[in-house]
C-alpha cells in the first residue's frame, strides 16, 4: 500500500522516553471495539483502572493525537457497573480538557473525574464511548459511478494511554462486505466482518503501533455542512420547526458521467454508494409536515406514524454521489403539549437538539428558537457546551418582534440528540394582544367608514345644488323621525288591544283602565312632538312631493287611534255593566272592521313613504 | 413543584369550526352596520350605535380572523 502513516512514529519514541511517571495508576484491562459500520466512528472503550500506589487519586487522563481529537465529536464516560446492569442507566462521568505538565506535545488530554478516589490497590470499570466523525478517508479519492467505495481508517492496535497497559485487545467491526487490506502484526485475525488485535500484554505508557484498515464502505456519507433549526413557540398550540439542510455526499469523488439509465437499471451496483434516501424520525403526533426547497415541492417524499414515533423518509431531487451537493427544507408542526412546560413561575420548552435525520453528520448546526412576544428572563440549559447568543425576529401580528435564542455547535453527531431546555417568563395576557390587534384594526376600518360618512366632503358650501342637499337631508330627517313616531303610536295600539284581551281573560277592570290612563299619556306626548315636525315639513318647499302622503298617514293614525278608543271603552263599559259577551262583540265588530280597514291602509302609507 | 404542559386556551380542534362561526356572525354584524350607515338620514343617525356595532362587529371579525389564521397553520 502506497499510503504513508500519518503518525511520526520516531515523535512518539522520543515521547515515550522522556515522559515522567505520571501516577501510579495502571490500567489493568482494556477492551476496546471500534464501529465502522457508518460514516460515523464509534469506538468504545472498557477501562479497567487500577491504582498500584499510595496516593489517592481521582482523576483518570485519556489520551488522543492531535488530529484525531479535531475529529472528536462526542466523548462520554459512565462507570461499568458489570454485565448485569443495563449502561444507560448510569450517569455520565465529568470530562474536561486538561494540559498536564511533561506531557509530549501532539496529544490532547481529557479528564475523567471519578466518583470517588481510588486508595491503594483499588479498581475502577469505566466505558469510555468517543465518536469520531470524518475519520473514514475515501482511497480511491475519485471513483465512477460503477466503482465501488472504498474507505481508509487509522488506528492504534496498542492504546495510547500515559498509563501502563497490562492486557487489551481491540477489535474492529466492519460492514459485512469486501475488506481489502489491513496491517498484519502480531495476534491480529479476521473473524467474519471483524478484525481482532491483541491480546497485548504489558506495554509500557504511550505505546503506539498504528494500523491501516482499508475496506469497502457504501454506507451513505451523507454530511450536513449547515443545519438550521428554527423552533418556534405559539402558546396557541403549537411549536413549529423547520429546519434548513445544507447537504454533501462526503464520500469518495464522483467522476467520470453519471447515466441515469444505468443507475435506474442497476441502483446498488451503478450508484451503490449514492446518498438515495434519508429517514427523519419525528416525535409523535407531528402534523402539517412539508419538504420543499427554492423551486418548490419535492414529492418524493412519504410519511406514517404510530404513537411512539412519525417516521418521514424523504428523497432528494437527485442521488447524490460523491462530492454532490443539494439544499432542502422539512419542516413540522408538533403539539404544544408536548415541548413546553412550567415550572413554578417560569416555562420552559424541553426538546431534542440534533437532527431527526438517521447517521448524518453535521458540521455546523444552529438551533434557533424563537419564543412568543414579550417573553422575559430566557436562559439556556444544555447537555453539552454550545456557543450562544441572542436575536429578535418579526414574523406575523409582532410589534418589536420576538427573542430568538440562537445556539451553534460545532461537529455534531446522533449522540447530541439530547434534550435541552430553554427557560423564559411569559404573562399569559400577552398572547391575547395579536387578537386585539386584529380587533383595533377591524375597528379602525369602521371608525374610518364613520367619518366619511359623517364628513361633509363638498367643496362649494354655498352653491344650490348643495343647499337643495341640505335641506332634502332635513326633510327626510323629519320624514323618518314622523314614521318613528307613528309606529310608537302602533305599537301603543297593539298594546290596547292586548290589555283588552287581557281583561276578557281576567276580567279586571280596573288595571285596564289604569293601562288606558297611561297609553293616553303616551299618545299625547307622541302627538305633541308630531306637531313641530308637521310645521317644517309644511314650511319646506322641497317636502312638497312627500307632504300628502304624511299628512295622510298623520290623519289615518289619527282616525284609528279615536277608533281604537271609542271600541275600548265600550268593551270596558260593557264589562262594567256587566252585558252580555254576545252584545258586545256585536257592538264593537263593526268598530273592529274600520279598525283593520284603517290598519292596513297605514301601513300600505309607510311603505309608500319608505319608498319615496 | 412538577412540571405541568402547557395547552392553547382554546383546543386546536376547535379553530376551523371558531373561524367559521365568528367570521359569519362578524360579517352579518359588518352587513347590519353598512345598512345603517347607507339608509339612516345624516341628521338623525347616533354615533353610540355606529360605534357599537363597529366594535362588536370587529371584536367577532378580529377573532374569526384569528382563528383562521391559527387553523390554516399560521401559528402566530
Amino acid at each position: 500500500m502506497s499510503m504513508g502513516f500519518r503518525f511520526d512514529l520516531l515523535l512518539f519514541t522520543i515521547a515515550l522516553l522522556s515522559v515522567p511517571v505520571l501516577s501510579d495508576l495502571i490500567l489493568s484491562k482494556v477492551d476496546r471495539r471500534v464501529d465502522l459500520t457508518s460514516q460515523i466512528v464509534r469506538i468504545t472503550s472498557t477501562l479497567k483502572v487500577e491504582n498500584e500506589g499510595t496516593d489517592l487519586v481521582s482523576e483518570v487522563l485519556l489520551a488522543f493525537p492531535d488530529n484525531q481529537a479535531k475529529k472528536l465529536a462526542h466523548l462520554v464516560a459512565t462507570p461499568n457497573e458489570g454485565k448485569g446492569k443495563t449502561k444507560s442507566s448510569a450517569v455520565s462521568l465529568p470530562v474536561e480538557v486538561v494540559q498536564p505538565d511533561g506531557m509530549p506535545p501532539a496529544l490532547t488530554f481529557y479528564s475523567v473525574s471519578l466518583p470517588k478516589g481510588l486508595g491503594k490497590g483499588d479498581t475502577f470499570t469505566l466505558d469510555v464511548l468517543a465518536v469520531f466523525t470524518h475519520a473514514l478517508q475515501p482511497f480511491p479519492e475519485k471513483i465512477s459511478q460503477a466503482d465501488i467505495q472504498l474507505v481508509v481508517f487509522y488506528e492504534t492496535a496498542h492504546y495510547l494511554s500515559p498509563y501502563m497497559v497490562k492486557v487489551q485487545s481491540l477489535s474492529v467491526k466492519l460492514p459485512d462486505a469486501r475488506i481489502e487490506s489491513f496491517t498484519k502484526i502480531e495476534n491480529a485475525k479476521i473473524q467474519g466482518s471483524e478484525i481482532k488485535y491483541g491480546p497485548y500484554e504489558n506495554l509500557p505508557p504511550f505505546s503506539y503501533s498504528p494500523i491501516v484498515v482499508h475496506f469497502e464502505g457504501n454506507q451513505p456519507f451523507a454530511v450536513a455542512q449547515e443545519l438550521e433549526r428554527e423552533l418556534e413557540i405559539s402558546h396557541w398550540g403549537s411549536v413549529q420547526v423547520t429546519e434548513h439542510y445544507n447537504l454533501i455526499h462526503g464520500g469518495a469523488q464522483s467522476k467520470g458521467e453519471f447515466s441515469r439509465l444505468d443507475y435506474q437499471a442497476r441502483p446498488y451496483i451503478r450508484g451503490a454508494s449514492a446518498v438515495r434516501r434519508l429517514v427523519a424520525k419525528l416525535p409523535p403526533r407531528a402534523h402539517s409536515v412539508y419538504y420543499r426547497d427554492e423551486i418548490g415541492n419535492i414529492s418524493t417524499s412519504n410519511l406514517w406514524g404510530d404513537h411512539k414515533k412519525t417516521e418521514l423518509v424523504i428523497e432528494p431531487r437527485y442521488p447524490m454521489f460523491g462530492g454532490w451537493r443539494t439544499a432542502f427544507t422539512i419542516g413540522y408542526g408538533l403539539p404544544l403539549q408536548d415541548f413546553l412546560f412550567e415550572s413554578g413561575k417560569k416555562r420552559y420548552l424541553n426538546i431534542s437538539f440534533g437532527s431527526p435525520m438517521d447517521e448524518v453528520v453535521i458540521d455546523t448546526l444552529i438551533v434557533k428558537v424563537v419564543l412568543p412576544e414579550g417573553s422575559r428572563d430566557i436562559s439556556v440549559s444544555a447537555p453539552f457546551p454550545v456557543k450562544q447568543w441572542q436575536e429578535t425576529k418579526l414574523s406575523h401580528l409582532d410589534v418589536v418582534g420576538r427573542p430568538v435564542i440562537v445556539l451553534e455547535k460545532t461537529n455534531v453527531v446522533p449522540e447530541h440528540n439530547q434534550y435541552f431546555q430553554v427557560y423564559y417568563k411569559f404573562n399569559s395576557l400577552s398572547m391575547f394582544i395579536e387578537p386585539l390587534m386584529l380587533i383595533s384594526g377591524y375597528f379602525l376600518l369602521f371608525v374610518a367608514c364613520i367619518i366619511y360618512t359623517h364628513a361633509d366632503l363638498s367643496i362649494s358650501k354655498s352653491s344650490p345644488s348643495y343647499l337643495a342637499k341640505l335641506q332634502w337631508d332635513e326633510v327626510q330627517a323629519a320624514v323618518q323621525q314622523v314614521q318613528n313616531i307613528i309606529s310608537r303610536c302602533l305599537t301603543i295600539h297593539d298594546k290596547l288591544e292586548a290589555s283588552l284581551r287581557d281583561l276578557s281573560r281576567s276580567g279586571d277592570v280596573q288595571a285596564c283602565k289604569a293601562a288606558r290612563k297611561a297609553f293616553d299619556g303616551l299618545l299625547k306626548d307622541l302627538s305633541k312632538d308630531l306637531k313641530p315636525l308637521l310645521a317644517f315639513l309644511q314650511s319646506s318647499p322641497q317636502a312638497a312631493p312627500i307632504l300628502p302622503k304624511v299628512e295622510d298617514l298623520v290623519a289615518k293614525e289619527r282616525d284609528l287611534q279615536e277608533k281604537l278608543m271609542v271600541k275600548h271603552s265600550t268593551v270596558v263599559d260593557s264589562y262594567e255593566k256587566n252585558s252580555g259577551r254576545r252584545e258586545t262583540e256585536n257592538r264593537v265588530a263593526s268598530q273592529q272592521q274600520k279598525i283593520t280597514a284603517l290598519r292596513q291602509e297605514v301601513d300600505d302609507l309607510f311603505e309608500i313613504i319608505d319608498e319615496i | 413543584m412538577a412540571p405541568k404542559p402547557i395547552t392553547s386556551p382554546v383546543p386546536d380542534a376547535w379553530y376551523p369550526t371558531l373561524s367559521v362561526f365568528m367570521l359569519a356572525i362578524g360579517l352579518i354584524v359588518t352587513a347590519s352596520f353598512f345598512i345603517y350607515e347607507a339608509t339612516s338620514s345624516r341628521r338623525n343617525r347616533s354615533l353610540a350605535k355606529e360605534l357599537v356595532t363597529g366594535a362588536v362587529a370587529s371584536v367577532f371579525l378580529g377573532f374569526g380572523s384569528l382563528f383562521l389564521l391559527l387553523a390554516s397553520g399560521v401559528y402566530v
